[in-house]
């Protein structure tokens, strides 16, 4: 009974946000996701064989698994400067965006300047702000990178802000008994105590890093695998647009998995084990 | 130097004008070195504040505290704190946390490492050095935070409702293993809570405040010899002294 009452009550926003992948997963846990995945996959190259739809339309999945093998150069050229991009673009996100957060945590007058301005941005489509940024910076990846900090940054300052603002007061209150300054109590409390704040930030920020790259290379690029999916498209290609966006999944999943990592090793040693 | 603290004519005010507050009415005593002074009243009478002028965390409005023969105006190292809640780094192990003072000190950590487990082995966690808070009760972290308080070895402790948070059982153990640990190490105490009988057990004197105004309004010696032993409680002067104090506070509520 009161098991099932702690569980109901420490089911914190971060939660909904990021559900948690990480931890010790078992039986069931892994095998049903798995096997509704593998059905799906299988309903579809049964159902695209069956009702014979047009490859044009909707290739089985064997054949793009097949172009994948049978075209893993080209592929993996254009992978390379998306991820890296994406990588180059999440890292100076993640930078500023937690330097910013320090700012506006210690600075009254930049938080009450700054901060409501930051939500009201949150809230508005940037990707439409994508084109302005080819026209200001030019085509180069560049500009790439700058529409990708642009959208992947404002997660990481509201949650890494959220992260500080969570420190316990009664432990600051013990550091300035102890006379501590503001850069040990920041260096030994707040920025620990913020760390599984700032890993969700970070982890939905790596997402919309990638987002911003590939955007990038919709509207103009020679290369990328954003770049990819629009000309195979262009020529009727379905095949080769499949191809692409599984290998960009895979990408993906790829670079948030370091995140997740790097989040499971600072929890090793920051985390709060519940209850 | 016969006096640790010293308060003169000490009044504390929160904000100014027609929302201002008056937390603290002219607190006028000294107290011995060596000596265990409690100070007892219900709550929300300015008992903590008053302590937390004497940590130096709270600027006073008027007057004079001398700790040690030198006025207090910031925080200072001789003085070790316990809060109501046990403040432990969640991340950090037993002797980590109780390391933490020397950490921020920017002393030499390995010198204060025998002395961190001596304390540990002192108030009984021998065997829980390097859990975590998460694995211990709540008696066991305000053990954890008693023995950090101390592992500077400062010459007076300043305590704020410790046990306050923990069931009754706990607490009269915290109370005997406080009574134990000062016989060992010889502080100066500023011990605040609202506990009549913990008061009486622990102290060499007891200062009643009263609330509106926050006043000093009894100051009771309590000189039962120490080491103290647990039936001590059932003595007729103990539960005399009690009386006096249960007395004397509600007589200061009674005023209008």
């Amino acid at each position: 009974m009161s098991a099932n009452l702690k569980t109901t009550n420490s089911s914190a926003l971060g939660d909904v946000i990021t559900p948690r992948l990480s931890g010790p997963l078992k039986g069931s846990a892994i095998w049903l996701p798995l096997s509704v995945a593998l059905g799906f996959l299988l309903l579809w190259e049964v159902g695209v064989r069956v009702a014979s739809v047009p490859e044009v339309i909707l290739p089985r999945p064997s054949r793009v698994l097949w172009l994948i093998g049978d075209k893993s150069q080209i592929l993996f050229t254009h992978m390379i400067p998306t991820t890296l991009e994406a990588a180059g673009g999440f890292l100076i996100a993640s930078v500023l965006g937690i330097a910013l957060a320090i700012w506006l945590s210690y600075s009254r007058l930049a938080h009450q300047a700054l901060y409501p301005n930051l939500v009201l941005f949150q809230l508005i489509p940037k990707i439409a702000l994508a084109p302005l940024f080819i026209m200001w910076i030019g085509i180069g990846s560049e500009s790439r990178l700058a529409f990708s900090v642009f959208i992947s940054i404002f997660p990481i300052v509201i949650a890494t802000l959220a992260g500080f603002a969570n420190t316990d007061p009664n432990i600051v209150k013990l550091c300035r008994s102890l006379a501590a300054t503001e850069w040990q109590i920041f260096r030994t409390v707040r920025f620990p105590s913020a760390l599984p704040y700032i890993f969700s930030g970070m982890k939905i920020g790596m997402t919309l890093a990638i987002i911003g790259v590939i955007i990038g290379e919709f509207i103009t690029s020679q290369r990328g695998l954003g770049y990819l999916i629009i000309f195979a498209t262009s020529r009727a290609d379905t095949m080769v647009a499949m191809a692409a966006i599984t290998v960009l999944c895979l990408a993906g999943l790829f670079l948030y998995g370091l995140v997740a990592l790097a989040e499971m090793l600072s929890n090793r040693k920051y985390g709060v084990p519940r209850g | 130097m016969t006096e640790f603290v010293v308060f003169e004519s000490v009044s504390k005010v929160y904000g100014s004008g027609d929302k201002s507050f008056q937390a603290v009415e002219n607190a006028d005593f000294s107290a011995r070195k060596g000596q265990f002074l409690s100070l007892l009243g219900p709550s929300g009478c300015g008992k903590s504040t008053l302590l937390m002028m004497m940590a130096g965390l709270e600027p006073i409005t008027r007057g004079r505290i001398m700790l040690s023969g030198d006025e207090v105006r910031k925080p200072r190292r001789d003085t070790g704190i316990v809060f109501q809640d046990p403040t432990l780094l969640p991340w950090k192990t037993v002797i980590e946390n109780i390391l933490f003072p020397i950490e921020i000190f920017g002393l030499n950590k390995a010198d204060y490492v025998q002395r961190a487990e001596d304390l540990v082995a002192l108030v009984g966690l021998a065997g829980f050095a390097h859990k975590k808070p998460h694995e211990l009760s709540g008696g066991m972290r305000q053990r954890v935070a008693i023995c950090r308080a101390l592992i500077h070895d400062p010459d007076t402790l300043l305590m704020d409702e410790p046990f306050s948070a923990l069931d009754a059982i706990t607490r009269d153990e915290m109370n005997q293993l406080l009574s134990d640990l000062l016989e060992r190490y010889e502080k100066n105490v500023m011990f605040v809570t609202h506990s009549i009988r913990e008061a009486v057990f622990l102290s060499d004197r007891v200062l009643v405040m009263g609330c509106r105004p926050s006043k000093i309004v009894l100051d009771l010696p309590i000189d039962f010899p120490r080491p103290r032993p647990k039936d001590l409680e059932d003595s007729p002067a103990f539960i005399g002294a009690c009386r006096v104090l249960r007395k004397s506070i509600e007589m200061a509520h009674a005023q209008p």
